[in-house]
């Protein structure tokens, strides 16, 4: 009746990929595992097989590479700061991974982990017993999104904070799969869709993120919570603009997905906080509600602006 | 199952694993270290924090597997054999140490940073240990603990406020900081806490919830669970059909739902197995058949009347769910509010709040010749002792409760509760001890936190800011059942007639059942909701009349040794002084309109009971009483049954004996809460301990030391009011009667053995004689008063409390560490309920029933809070000692509110104070200033 439980400690890539191959459809890999032991205590997650990608050492270490700095999926969150490139070249990076939950989490989490990690719901981040209570909701084979009280689609938030501030800054992806590796830029990997929010396979890891050198950036970050430690974002804002006057936005907490905005820095910027606010599709599934959290995205992106002088 | 070797603190162990399995589980339930204790199971509160190969990591979150092969190191490998390390001295050495339950991981995480930061500034400290919440201290102590570590200083730090003048002269132990005497154990991880103690051959129980607000339950259909191999019952409600209550008027109560269920949440089956995972899989085998029936959410709703059947409670007097209405008036209000030169009506809405404990609820019970004897995390053993023989139909002399170490309770351990009467039914049944322990979703579903609240206040003053009336109309939601709530309908008016004196003044609540878990007792029970009302109003009035809020209070205020409207006696009263040490500290006349926009200060006063003059259960016992006992070793064994839940009541018992007999701490023992070794003692609730067991240990010891003065004088010449009992000496000044203790004792005990002593307490007869005139009355009142500062983000609303100054008269701080502490946790927990806590449902299911979404302020979230003891020598007081653990709540709430509307003038009339509400009000300000230009 019960399926044994596996515990798998690859020490490559490649036998990791061998174990999923193996495993499939009754597996989940685990990096930091901040966020899937939590959703596996809730029942959320409930794989069998957990294949523990952490001593992997090809995922680790941070190299310049090709015009880019390669940033190893395993790196760890708290340990970002240390990084000089990282800190000359993409310091919103470090301000964002600083901001993810507590000191503590930060030390175990990874920077793959992050970007990977569960989209969240207040509806949905609950135990077995209260989903049962709630009636069961689509992102754990219910039939209506309860968060809207009936739509037919899941509204489950992208909650990276590093996301945001990778995608501003045009970060790639490394993605090792059964069939090769491929690189595509970050806010590809999400589709949007709260019940399936990334459109890697399942055997698929994220090997390493790929951020542009001598763009010369300059940032501005802000995330929305109650409290100044322990949260998971109601909104995350990150803007970044480049010496060839490149703008982009990426906002997460308001939407399955990133909501990127493009644009240079003598657009006018209330259409690109119009074009934010519309990209987002917020529902009332935070303890903030979705009405103020989509007039922050306002308050903060006319803040980024003011600061990188381009208002 | 897979076997993986691990080094913890030094020693190998080989230890028989599942593959998913946790490394808090395997250290806490294989290797029997029970120092890292579980509080949230999701990584939100750092309880569990431990070094894996020298690295803090949460290790509720790391599975076991990972780890194989490496070096751990918990909180038991952190001192050097029996030598503690630094940092746990001055945890000790600070008072850093409450409940202790979070302590082993704020420890192993402070040490872990200081490895890396060897000179924090303070903002990296609150920084580091910001994912370990502490519900006790607010953090103060913690910070200083860690800065004075690194600082590598002893006692050269003048300490933070006023500490009181220490009467070198007068006392040698009471006044002066003593740590908790069990604060070394705790530091070590070596208390044990209610589910630390492994009872062999025990049983585990896991308890099956409504997914119904109310419905009729049609059918149990058990008999899946019941085949499942390792289960070895299967109970429902049936089996313990007796009701209970804390209070004997509401016994609404039972362990278990029977034919309904009245909240999402409520426990409709138990199953004991011979683990916990078998009861957690029997548990979803079993099908329940629900009718819904109409459930009721909303507390004005729930005072309409309602169809046949609808009722929650069929007990209800009228066709409603209005639990209890309580109200009292004195003085003429009509009359008042006609004469009044100012008046101010204003409705408040008030979410509910949880106590957030970080320990969650445990018990074992287990049964042998002597009954049943249940080790179960409660602030009231008495209580529970008294309705587990009820429930259980048993005499009292077949039931024994013991108290272990406890995690803090705030109030929300001192109802008997339905799982202590489960798994005592269920170890009866099998023969077997039966052990249980929540997770956070449980402990916020029992819930029995502060009332969600909606009231309407008014108040008059005349031109010269005299207050002449206050009236409120108060709905309380008390969810599903009674608990406390109907002290709790009175207290929201009661404790209204003081701090001021106001002739015109009444109220009326009613609380309401409703279809969520039951509130109940919760820090500063009661009136916190209401004062935030009466104080706001006042600042409004202040306004109206120009006048500053301070000196309008200070023209207020009762005078000591006067009387209420209602008939309180008090006594001492600290208001004054309270006032003027925080306007002084927070130099408030520079500051009051005075700073930028944005930027303000606020003030509240409060007050509180220092422990209810009438008992909850009639009858002419004592309502605290202490044995002594000494003999050959000179040890004083004291023996109480008051609750230590952290807020240092053992410690507390020994330094008031010690003092009357002239002793070190060395020479005391306690041994308090065992239902069966300690003589009654109603429970810590109400702030009762240190006046009531306080005043019983005195009298205890000077009955004691009246026995070595017979002793002593029936072999001397030597009149008793000549011997000095100092510095573990009895001895007259002129040396011709010099004993050692251990000699005294000697003397007294030769022939007759050991000395007993007893010590009680009972309030005198006070108050009215008319109904309700108990509600509220305290042989003492405690009086503070708070000022806050705080900066408002004009576009996102977000408020920052940026600065704290609270004062509190305790009558007389007998261990002002401990007082210091409960004033700190007072005033942390206050601002929680200001800016960020609320109980948040929906259709009557709690939508945030853990950590990360309940919102306790983290230590980046505590501003640095000032502290003052202001010490006004109570005549009935132990030494003067009035209560100290839940009157500083109030002010706080208060002082946050007026402080916004010094900042960016307006007012917000809900708790919690969110970033939208204050948005909002200034956009409505914004809106009235330009169409008033």
């Amino acid at each position: 009746m019960t399926i044994e439980k596996t515990y798998l400690i690859p020490t490559s890539v490649n036998e990791a990929i061998e174990m999923a191959k193996a495993n499939i459809g009754s597996f989940k890999y685990l990096a930091g595992g901040t966020d899937v032991m939590v959703n596996r205590f809730q029942g959320n997650e409930e794989s069998p097989c957990l294949i523990d990608i952490s001593k992997i050492k090809e995922l680790k270490g941070i190299t310049k590479n090709d015009g880019y700095l390669r940033i190893g999926a395993l790196e760890i969150l708290e340990e970002l700061k240390f990084n000089k490139d990282i800190k000359t070249e993409f310091p919103m990076l470090i301000e964002a991974a600083l901001t993810v939950g507590a000191p503590l989490l930060r030390k175990t989490a990874t920077i793959g982990g992050n970007v990977l990690c569960e989209n969240r719901c207040l509806f949905y981040n609950q135990s077995e017993w209260w989903r049962e209570a709630v009636g069961y909701c689509l992102k754990c084979d219910g039939d209506i999104c309860i968060a809207t009280q009936g739509k037919n689609a899941c509204f489950s938030e992208l909650v990276s904070d590093t996301a945001p501030a990778l995608i501003a800054m045009d970060a790639e992806v490394e993605i090792l799969d059964v069939d090769g590796t491929k690189r595509v830029q970050l806010e590809a990997i999400y589709t949007g869709d709260g019940v399936k929010p990334r459109n890697l396979s399942e055997t698929a890891i994220l090997t390493a993120i790929y951020l542009p050198l001598n763009r010369e950036f300059k940032t501005d970050f802000h995330k929305l919570r109650e409290r100044e430690s322990l949260e998971f974002t109601s909104l995350t804002s990150a803007v970044a603009i480049d010496a060839a006057g490149k703008l982009k936005i990426a906002l997460s907490g308001v939407d399955p997905k990133a909501v990127v905005v493009e644009g240079t820095i003598s657009d006018e910027k209330a259409g690109l906080i119009k074009k934010a606010i519309k990209g987002g599709r917020a529902v009332d599934n935070d303890m903030y509600s979705r009405k103020y959290r989509r007039e922050m995205i306002s308050v903060y992106l006319n803040r980024s602006f003011v600061k990188l002088g381009i208002e | 199952m897979e076997i993986i070797k691990l080094t913890v603190n030094g020693k190998e162990y080989q230890v028989i694993v599942k593959p998913h399995d946790t490394l808090s589980k395997v250290l806490r339930e294989k290797i029997h270290l029970t120092g890292t204790k579980v509080g949230c199971e999701q990584a939100s509160c750092g309880a569990c924090t431990v070094f894996v190969d020298g690295k803090a990591v949460q290790s509720c979150i790391t599975p076991a597997m990972r780890v194989a092969g490496s070096n751990i190191t918990t909180i038991e490998g952190v001192a050097d054999q029996n030598k503690l390390h630094k940092l746990q001295d001055k945890f000790v050495e600070k008072g850093a140490v409450q409940c202790g339950y979070c302590t082993p991981g704020m420890i192993m995480t402070s040490l872990n940073f200081l490895e890396e930061n060897p000179s924090p500034t303070t903002d990296e400290i609150k920084e580091a240990i910001s994912g370990n919440l502490c519900r006790c201290t607010g953090y103060v102590k913690i910070i200083e603990a860690v800065e004075e570590y690194v600082k590598e200083e002893n006692n050269l730090h003048p300490p933070i406020g006023h500490l009181p003048k220490e009467d070198d002269y007068k006392f040698k132990m009471v006044g002066k900081g003593h740590p908790y005497i069990e604060a070394k154990k705790k530091v070590q991880g070596t208390a044990d806490y209610a589910d630390d103690i492994q009872t062999k051959n025990a049983l585990f129980t896991k308890f099956v919830r409504s997914t119904h607000a109310h419905a009729i339950i049609n059918s149990v259909d058990k008999s899946k669970a019941e085949e499942m191999p390792g289960v070895r019952a299967v109970i429902t409600g049936e089996e313990l059909p007796v009701k209970f209550g804390v209070l004997p008027i509401s016994q609404d109560e039972r362990a278990m739902a029977i034919r309904k269920t009245r909240y999402i949440g409520e426990i409709v089956v138990a199953i004991a197995a011979d683990t916990e995972e078998i009861a957690t899989e029997a548990c979803k085998l079993i099908e329940i058949d629900y009718s819904p029936i109409r459930p009721f959410f909303d507390m004005k709703e729930a005072c309409d009347d309602v169809g046949e059947d609808e009722q929650i409670h069929s007990h209800c007097k009228f066709n409603n769910n209005i639990h209890k209405k309580a109200e009292l008036r004195f003085g003429d209000q009509q009359d008042g509010l006609s004469k009044a030169d100012h008046k101010i009506k204003v409705d408040f809405d008030f979410q509910g709040i949880n106590h957030g404990f970080t320990e969650p609820h445990a018990a074992t019970a287990s049964w042998d010749e002597n009954g049943l004897t249940i080790i179960t995390a409660t602030q009231v053993p008495h209580y529970l002792h008294r309705y587990l023989a009820k429930v259980l139909e048993v005499p009292m002399n077949r039931v024994r409760v013991i108290k272990p170490t406890i995690g803090g309770g705030f109030g929300g351990k001192s109802d008997p509760f339905p799982h202590e009467m489960i798994i005592a039914h269920l170890s009866r049944i099998l023969g077997q001890p039966v052990k249980m322990r929540f997770n956070r979703e449980e402990v916020f579903l029992t819930n029995h936190g502060r009332h969600p609240t909606t009231m309407s206040m008014e108040m008059g003053i005349s031109n010269e800011g005299k207050f002449d009336v206050l009236d409120a109309d108060i709905i309380i939601d008390g969810g599903a059942y009674g608990s406390f709530g109907v002290v709790t309908s009175y207290y929201n008016g009661v404790l209204l007639q003081a701090p001021y004196k106001i002739d015109n003044f009444g109220f009326r609540t009613r609380r309401v059942y409703t279809n969520k878990p039951q509130c109940g007792a919760m820090r500063g029970h009661g009136a916190v909701n209401s004062r935030y009302a009466v104080e706001t109003i006042i600042d409004r009035l202040a306004v109206e009349i120009d006048m500053d809020p301070c000196e309008m209070r200070l023209k207020n205020f009762l005078d000591e040794k006067s009387m209420t409207v209602g008939q309180y006696r008090i006594t001492s009263n600290g208001s004054v002084e309270s006032l003027k040490a925080v306007m002084e500290r927070s130099q408030w006349a520079d500051k009051f309109k005075k700073l930028p926009e944005g930027h303000g200060i606020g003030v509240a006063c409060g007050f509180f009971i220092s422990g209810s003059a009438l008992p909850i259960h009639w009858n002419q016992y004592p309502q605290s009483v202490v044995h002594l006992k000494v003999d050959l070793d000179g040890r004083v064994l004291v023996t109480s049954g008051a609750s230590d839940i952290g807020q240092g009541s053992d410690t507390m018992l020994a330094i008031i004996v010690a003092e009357v007999l002239g002793l070190s701490l060395e020479n005391i023992f306690v041994v308090a809460a065992d239902t069966t070794l300690t003589p009654i003692d109603l429970g810590s609730y109400s702030s009762r301990v240190t006046f009531m067991a306080g005043n019983a240990a005195k009298q205890a010891a000077e009955n004691l030391k009246e026995k070595i003065l017979d002793a002593v004088t029936a072999v001397n010449e030597v009149d008793k009011a000549e011997l000095n009992f100092q510095n573990e000496k009895v001895f007259t000044n002129d040396g011709e009667i010099d004993l050692t203790w251990v000699e005294a004792i000697e003397n007294a005990t030769r022939k007759v053995g050991a000395l007993n002593t007893s010590g009680s307490y009972n309030s005198p007869k006070l108050g009215g004689d008319f109904k309700g005139a108990g509600a509220g009355l305290s042989p003492s009142y405690s009086f503070g008063a708070v000022i806050t500062e705080v900066k408002v983000d004009t576009e996102t609303g977000h408020v920052k409390v940026v600065n704290i100054w609270g004062a509190h008269d305790a009558g007389k701080a007998i261990n002002p560490l401990a007082v210091e502490g409960q004033l700190q946790g007072s005033w942390h927990m206050g601002l929680g309920q200001a800016v960020s806590e609320q109980m948040k449902y929906r259709d009557g299911l709690l939508v945030n029933a853990n950590f990360v979404d309940y919102k306790i302020p983290t230590s980046k979230d505590t501003p640095p809070i000032d502290t003052s003891i202001i010490e006004t020598i109570d005549p009935e007081g132990p030494f003067g000692a009035k209560e100290c653990g839940e009157g500083a709540i109030h002010p706080v709430i208060p002082a946050v509110a007026n402080a916004i509307y010094d900042a960016v003038g307006v007012r917000v009339t809900s708790l919690p104070i969110n970033s939208e509400e204050v948005l909002k009000q200034l956009k409505v300000k914004k809106v009235e200033s330009l169409s008033s230009s």
